[in-house]
């Protein structure tokens, strides 16, 4: 074993020192021992010694010092020592434990006994060789680790934080327990106006619940700004989880669609708490509970697609977290559901503030400084305004328009309009025009009004009489689901007209309808009166639009858009 | 994530020989820490059905949600009949809002 060993020995009893260092040396080791001080801490030798053999009283300097120094010369690296003192200097042996030597070796010297304790060095060096190499692999590991999560964050946070979260009417937290966050919250402005809003919770934290972040982030910025609905936008990020994320990871989420245009809000709750919709007329939340899977489990043909819907009157306010705030421990034990929510469930609280009151929660029991999980929240504070503002403030285009001159029909039989939604298709189309593209918002809600009439009152024969309650609101869209799911005949036809040029930009939008026609002589447009809320698609499309003309009994309803 | 006491987690599992029937009993808390042996306990094994017993299970978070959709998913999938049995209210809780009663066959 000895023979790998580098030993330094400092005795200024030259006799002892030579039978230590004869003994050494038949034992393998290689020796120094140097007869004058500065050959000691010579860095050279420090470098490459194993074992420091030392005689305390040497005289060369104080041997107190030479460990000082050569503890510093050797840095990191621990170098063994063996003092060698006399048998009978109890209280030397004793200061010499103290030092932190490794080892004593008692005067006079015994063969055994120095092959003993060289072996006992050796053994202790290659552990202590292991190890070092092992930490210095680690350190490096980790700086690249490191390294690769300062980068991937980059790009994590420039795809999930193009979004619009620092809207007046929102207010949210997010903590993460890992340096990437498992939890994502979401916000973009949709063309027609209002929002759509998403809170997502995926398996697991850290880097692997993270990275099924970057495919929603992507798909609902791009198609909520390409003007899809929330169920298409839903249903692909679904198809898209499912496709790349582990059987065992999934995305608890919750998606919002709000609606100024209509004063209504659409939920969908996969796996996430309760959402709590706070109103003036009621001091009980309404909480919107997990109706559906999460996301990324089963494929969207066969997941069944649960929406709930309400309409808000401006104040109203929807609140949401992720299972991290519903599961958080206060400092009693108890799961924050169980205790400290409840001021929140029962109503008992001042909704404007609920989400810094959250925060304050987490604090006061001290979750935020030790986070077991990732916690998120958001709260939405609901007016007709949302999204509205941004729409209207798109300049008008400073450069040159190029001239356009088509038009087209598209039309959709009964089997289309069971599973096809073609604004997001004839928007594009619309909006490939110079000059147009800039008010999509506006085409979009034309698109969609007009769209929604012709489906729901003329192919569905549905009446918009019964979506004058709360209740009714429901059964509406209910009822709406159900006709359209067994629709059997029936079409809409679209036709567009563009014209483009330096005398007029105009866009003549017109919906047929295979229903009943209506009674439009009677038709009030008068955006105060509340008996027709409903009638409100068409008292805006009336503002809207230049002209707005019905025709074959009420079937056909033909938009002018000027720009 | 909740407090509960430290103890033992425990995977036991058994393969009922007659009836083909593997059943999984997580005693304690049911999370991230027992990946390896909840996984341990029903890979390489064929069993014709699956039970998973979760009457001493404490709790459950979306990792052990994860780990028996990869049960579910060894089981064949949608095909797959898998029992969760005897949940505690906590256990059912969670279940209930990831709607996992649409998946897996819960028995109360």
């Amino acid at each position: 074993m000895g023979q790998r060993l580098t030993v330094l020995v400092i005795d200024h009893l030259l006799s002892d020192a030579a039978e230590l260092v004869d003994t050494l040396s038949q034992e393998g080791c290689k020796v120094f021992c140097p007869d004058h001080a500065n050959e000691i801490i010579h860095p050279f030798h420090l470098e490459h010694i194993d074992l420091l053999c030392l005689n305390p009283y040497t005289q060369y300097q104080s041997g107190w010092q030479t460990i000082v120094n050569i503890k510093d010369a050797a840095r990191l690296k621990a170098i063994p020592i063996l003092f060698l003192c006399d048998n009978n200097d109890a209280s030397m042996q004793e200061s010499c434990m103290l030092e932190g030597c490794f080892d004593i070796l008692i005067k006079p010297f015994r063969y055994r006994q120095i092959a003993f304790k060289i072996n006992a060095v050796a053994e202790f060096r290659a552990m202590q060789k292991t190890l070092s190499t092992q930490r210095d692999e680690m350190i490096m590991h980790n700086e690249k680790v490191l390294y690769d999560h300062h980068l991937a964050k980059i790009v994590y946070e420039n795809i999930t934080h193009s979004n619009c979260l620092n809207d007046a009417a929102l207010s949210h937290f997010h903590y993460g327990s890992h340096t990437f966050n498992g939890d994502v919250i979401l916000a973009a402005y949709k063309p027609s106006g209002g929002m759509h809003v998403v809170l997502g919770d995926f398996t697991g934290q850290g880097l692997s619940a993270a990275i099924g972040a970057l495919p929603l982030a992507d798909i609902f910025f791009d198609w909520t700004e390409r003007g899809f609905l929330l169920k298409q936008i839903i249903l692909e990020v679904n198809d898209r989880l499912k496709d790349i994320l582990p059987p065992n990871m999934f995305c608890s989420a919750a998606f919002v669609d709000i609606n100024p245009n209509n004063d209504g809000i659409e939920i969908w709750n996969g796996g996430l708490p309760d959402l709590l919709y706070f109103s003036s007329a009621n001091k009980l939340p309404k909480r919107f509970k997990s109706k559906n899977i999460p996301l990324g489990i089963l494929s969207s043909d066969v997941i069944d697609y649960q929406i709930d819907h309400a309409l808000f009157t401006p104040g109203d306010r929807l609140l949401m977290f992720s299972d991290g705030v519903h599961e958080a421990v206060d400092l009693m034990g108890r799961m924050f559901c169980d205790a400290i929510l409840h001021p929140l469930y029962k109503g008992e609280m001042a909704v404007d503030h609920a989400v810094d009151w959250l925060i304050q929660q987490l604090q006061q029991e001290e979750i935020l400084e030790n986070p077991h999980d990732d916690m998120s929240c958001i709260g939405v504070r609901l007016d007709v305004n949302i999204g509205m503002e941004v729409a209207k403030r798109k300049s008008l285009p400073d450069y040159y328009e190029v001239p356009a001159d088509f038009s087209f029909e598209y039309v959709l039989g009964a089997d289309s309009l069971r599973s096809t939604d073609p604004l997001p298709y004839l928007l594009q189309i619309l909006t490939t025009v110079p000059g147009l593209n800039h008010f999509s918002s506006q085409i979009f809600m034309i698109l969609s009004e007009l769209y929604s009439n012709a489906l729901e009152h003329g192919v569905l024969n549905l009446s918009s009489n019964k979506k004058s309650s709360h209740d009714g609101f429901s059964q509406y869209y209910e009822e709406r689901k159900i006709r359209l799911a067994e629709l059997k005949m029936g079409y809409i036809k679209f036709s567009a007209r563009v014209v483009s040029d330096t005398s007029q930009r105009l866009l003549i939008l017109s919906v047929e309808d295979s229903g009943d026609g209506f009674d439009f002589a009677n038709l009030n447009y008068n955006l105060s009166c509340s008996e027709l809320l409903y009638n409100r698609g068409l008292a805006l499309l009336n503002r809207l639009c230049s002209k707005l003309e019905f025709s074959n009994g009420g079937r056909v309803v033909t938009a002018h858009y000027q720009w | 994530m909740p407090f509960f006491p430290e103890g033992i987690i425990l995977i036991k599992s058994s393969l009922e020989k007659k009836t083909g029937c593997l059943t999984i009993s997580v005693i304690g808390r049911f999370d991230y820490t027992c990946h390896k042996a909840f996984k341990e306990a029903f890979g390489g094994v064929t069993a014709t059905c699956y039970e998973v017993d979760l009457s001493e299970t404490l709790y459950l978070d979306s990792s052990a949600l994860g780990m028996l959709l990869l049960l579910r998913d060894n089981a064949g999938g949608e095909k797959a009949t898998v029992r969760l049995l005897s949940p505690n209210r906590t256990v059912m809780e969670v279940l209930n809002m990831a709607n996992f009663g649409l998946l897996f066959n819960i028995v109360e």
